[in-house]
């Protein structure tokens, strides 16, 4: 018994044995290998990526996290009764950095399958090679509204990402403190003159629904498109940015840096009336319950607002492998079919279905019948969306502008001409 | 928890990727048949640190080759580049050796840049396969009431690890500017820098608490509850630290301070938070004694007040020298000792009548406790060659054996007289 262990120890040779050691253990690992999968027991997980991309007025929070979480739980459970045992991973990235983070994911083929972000963002995407265009049968394109497929389109003619969801922007506002939400732009000032304290954020998509009510939209839209305004038209325009001054000067109204600053100010109680985006609404709910209200943004004298409402699509990744695309394809299809699309609108009721026949309760809930009368207030923003896209030049320099104005360093006369002119300016 | 595992397993499903799959094989031949041709010196004349740089290359043309036909190689190019940055460390080191000695540059690699590159490293690896932003909100659990996430425990981790290992240089040229400012001593200054050290580490674990947002009175509480915990289970623990610390302030125990422990002379080297290091001159021991024997028990220190140590030696002259020539002998002898300082000047004694000798005692002083072996042994040399030129005996024991016989009354002496 004694004898082999003798004759181990009787080798001191360290330099021989170790690479002799080496070569065993690489062929046990190689054997093992080998014999697991003779067996058939060594399994990859059947996942599918996801990235989803966050707006700038949602912060990437463990609330955000689950509240995501628990949407998608909710899809995916029906899913799996089609397709058992398919796993979800996803990874949440703000919508600035999402495209530069693809970028980096693709070049090293671990880009996700599956890209739920905002319309424009997929187009950016598809147009720079970091998603594949959508195969769109024509029994799927018969579910979309036209315009929302059109919006879609990149300049290709490629579908950029299979719509899913709309996001709305409504007004906010706390019941217990301001029982009547105002329904025009002189209301909301009314109101701030009686003692209510009313948000905006000062960034500019946040803020472009008061252009509607202030009736300027046209105008506006005019300029983008570069063709020359009329008289009444740059005094509609005028007429938008005096009431944008006016309000800064009030009292009651206060103007934040980012519509997050708004919100947080608006959950703490210390606001009475924001406007604020569709998908903010489960916090606001968390926090304020039963006293949060939800209403239509004001309209004004120029007409209904313009609210910037955002189409979330699915987009398809570029680095998946065949079985994943299959998977991929096969959930979004999933995604847009009415029990679906209409459990994810009555369960969150924070988004519109973006299947054209899923019709919305809007009877059965304030909170709906808002999201869906901004949803139609915000068609007419399809005109300036397909002028301007979000890395638009122009949308940072008349930022400034409007920065500038709110704190009261330009007339509403001065910015209205630097406004046409910085929007008429083709990038 | 289970969340983030699940999220972090879920990562090997991009292995069913055949792209990704081939740039992990291509990094794993490149890496090894670099290694295998470093290792057997395949070109003969190249520097071994040429080999890993050969391998990236190898790496970078099949990587343009493959983006050139439209394949993904990010991963393989970004593993390639740590591979060789964590390669480049190594190079790094010889570069710090031109300005600083052995020990801390070797410290600042393994301690700091290592670790920190690591972490770098691991970050850029997580972000091509997740969102950073969203793993670390992930919620790991709830401490004294407060929800801790990923995010913030690894960046917790990070603040008390760089403040534990970062703080001693800083802490180290504090104390040198003070001491050249205010010409305190070279053991006030180590002192002054172990006191910068705990300082900054306390501080920095109330950060990392305050910034974690725990509950200050639950912390007052769980205070309260070690306390009694520390009063039974890890006393001597929780002993040996406040030990080292009073002896710190006390100054008696401080770096390069001089202490007798069992009879030898030991430099103290460092003063830990739960034992004192110890240099034993004799066989270049160290010794780690717990910080609460300094504390509770009498030490003997030659450096409390002067760095001098006085020593003797003892030795023996035969009787017929005269007493007061040997003391003079002695004393200049001492004097003649390089080591041997001047001033107070040496002693000699005459110590009592011995058996086969006057015994005498040369006291003398030296300025560093710790030669106080070899400088004894070259005033003993010394002696024995000024005895010698001064024809001076030192004798040594005599005894004469003869047998006895009984009854005592009939012994004779060996001359036969009675």
């Amino acid at each position: 018994m004694m004898s082999p262990l003798i004759t181990v120890m009787a080798k001191p040779e360290r330099s021989r044995a170790r690479p002799d050691r080496r070569r065993g253990l690489l062929l046990s690992l190689v054997c093992s290998l080998g014999l697991t999968g003779c067996a058939g027991g060594f399994e990859l997980p059947n996942l599918l990526y996801l990235a989803t991309s966050a707006n700038s007025d949602q912060e990437i929070n463990a609330e955000l996290i689950s509240d995501f979480r628990e949407r998608l739980h909710s899809v995916v459970v029906g899913y799996r009764q089609l397709h058992p045992a398919t796993r979800f991973q996803f990874g949440i990235y703000p919508d600035a950095v999402i495209v530069d983070a693809m970028r980096r994911r693709n070049r090293a083929g671990l880009g996700p399958d599956l890209m739920f972000v905002n319309g424009e963002t997929a187009k950016q995407l598809v147009d720079q090679g970091l998603a594949d265009p959508f195969p769109l049968t024509p029994s799927l394109e018969h579910l979309f509204n036209p315009a929302d497929l059109q919006r879609m389109r990149t300049d290709s003619g490629a579908l950029a990402g299979l719509p899913i969801l709309i996001q709305t922007q409504v007004a906010c506002f706390n019941r217990r403190r301001l029982p009547d939400p105002p329904d025009t732009l002189e209301d909301l000032l009314r109101a701030s003159a009686r003692g209510h304290s009313i948000g905006f954020s000062i960034e500019l998509r946040s803020l472009f629904w008061t252009a509607g009510s202030a009736g300027s939209f046209e105008a506006i839209q005019r300029a983008t498109a570069g063709k020359p305004l009329e008289p009444k038209q740059m005094e509609s325009i005028e007429t938008w940015l005096a009431w944008l001054q006016n309000a800064s000067n009030q009292q009651r109204v206060t103007f934040y840096a980012s519509q997050t600053s708004a919100l947080q100010e608006f959950s703490a109680g210390r606001l009475d009336w924001i406007p604020c985006s569709s998908v903010s609404l489960p916090g606001l709910r968390k926090r304020l319950g039963d006293d949060l209200g939800v209403a239509s943004l004001p309209s004004g004298p120029g007409g209904p607002p313009t609210p910037v409402n955002r189409l979330r699509v699915l987009a398809l990744g570029r680095s998946s492998s065949r079985a994943s695309r299959e998977r991929a394809l096969s959930f979004s299809r999933f995604n847009v079919n009415p029990l679906v699309q209409r459990s994810l609108t009555l369960g969150s009721q924070t988004v519109l279905p973006a299947n054209r026949f899923v019709k919305v309760p809007v009877q059965s809930s304030q909170a709906l019948q808002a999201i869906s009368a901004s949803e139609i207030a915000g068609q007419r923003m399809a005109q300036i969306a397909g002028l301007l896209h979000d890395k638009d030049p122009r949308l940072e320099s008349t930022q400034s502008l409007i920065n500038a104005l709110v704190f009261g360093e330009v007339s509403p006369k001065a910015a209205a001409k630097d406004l046409v002119r910085l929007t008429s300016k083709q990038p | 928890m289970k969340d983030l595992l699940l999220e972090i397993l879920g990562w090997l499903g991009y292995l069913e990727r055949p792209a990704v799959l081939a740039q992990l094989l291509l990094v794993v031949v490149v890496i090894m048949g670099s290694h295998q041709a470093r290792k057997r010196r395949l070109i003969q004349h190249w520097p071994r640190e040429a080999y890993p740089v050969l391998g990236f290359t190898i790496l970078a043309i099949v990587g343009l080759t493959l983006t050139a036909i439209g394949r993904p190689f990010g991963l393989a190019l970004l593993l390639g580049l740590l591979w060789l940055g964590w390669f480049s460390l190594q190079l790094l080191h010889h570069l710090l050796l031109v300005w600083l000695p052995e020990k801390p540059a070797h410290q600042l690699e393994s301690r700091l840049l290592r670790p920190g590159y690591l972490l770098a490293a691991s970050v850029i690896l997580i972000s091509e396969v997740d969102s950073i932003q969203d793993l670390a909100v992930a919620p790991l659990g709830e401490l004294f009431g407060v929800s801790i996430n990923a995010g913030k425990l690894v960046e917790a981790l990070v603040v008390i690890y760089v403040v534990l290992v970062g703080c001693g240089p800083p802490a180290a040229g504090l104390a040198w500017v003070a001491q050249r400012a205010v010409g305190m001593s070279d053991g006030s200054r180590k002192a002054m820098e172990l006191m910068l050290r705990y300082t900054v580490v306390g501080l920095g674990l109330v950060v990392v608490a305050v910034q974690l947002g725990l509950n200050t009175t639950a912390l007052i509480a769980v205070a309260g509850g070690l306390s009694v915990g520390l009063g039974f289970g890890i006393k001597e623990v929780f002993s040996n630290f406040v030990s080292g610390l009073w002896l710190l302030f006390e100054g008696s125990v401080r770096p390069g301070e001089v202490l007798m422990l069992d009879g030898d002379p030991c430099e103290v080297r460092r003063l830990g938070l739960r034992a004192t290091l110890l240099w034993r001159d004799r066989d270049n021991a160290e010794l780690l004694v717990p910080n609460q024997t300094f504390f509770t028990e009498a030490a003997t220190t030659f450096t409390a007040s002067d760095r001098m140590r006085r020593s003797q030696v003892n030795v023996g002259a035969a009787y017929h020298h005269d007493p007061t020539e040997v003391i003079a002998l002695l004393e200049a002898t001492a004097l003649s000792v390089s080591r041997v300082l001047p001033h107070p000047p040496p002693k000699a004694l005459l110590m009592s009548y011995g058996d086969s000798a006057i015994n005498y005692v040369l006291r003398f002083w030296i300025a560093n406790p710790l030669d106080n072996s070899s400088i004894s042994s070259e005033v003993n040399q010394a002696i024995w060659h000024a005895f010698k030129d001064q024809n001076i005996e030192i004798p040594f024991p005599q005894q004469v054996e003869y047998s006895m016989v009984w009854p005592p009354e009939q012994h004779q002496s060996n001359t036969g007289r009675p």
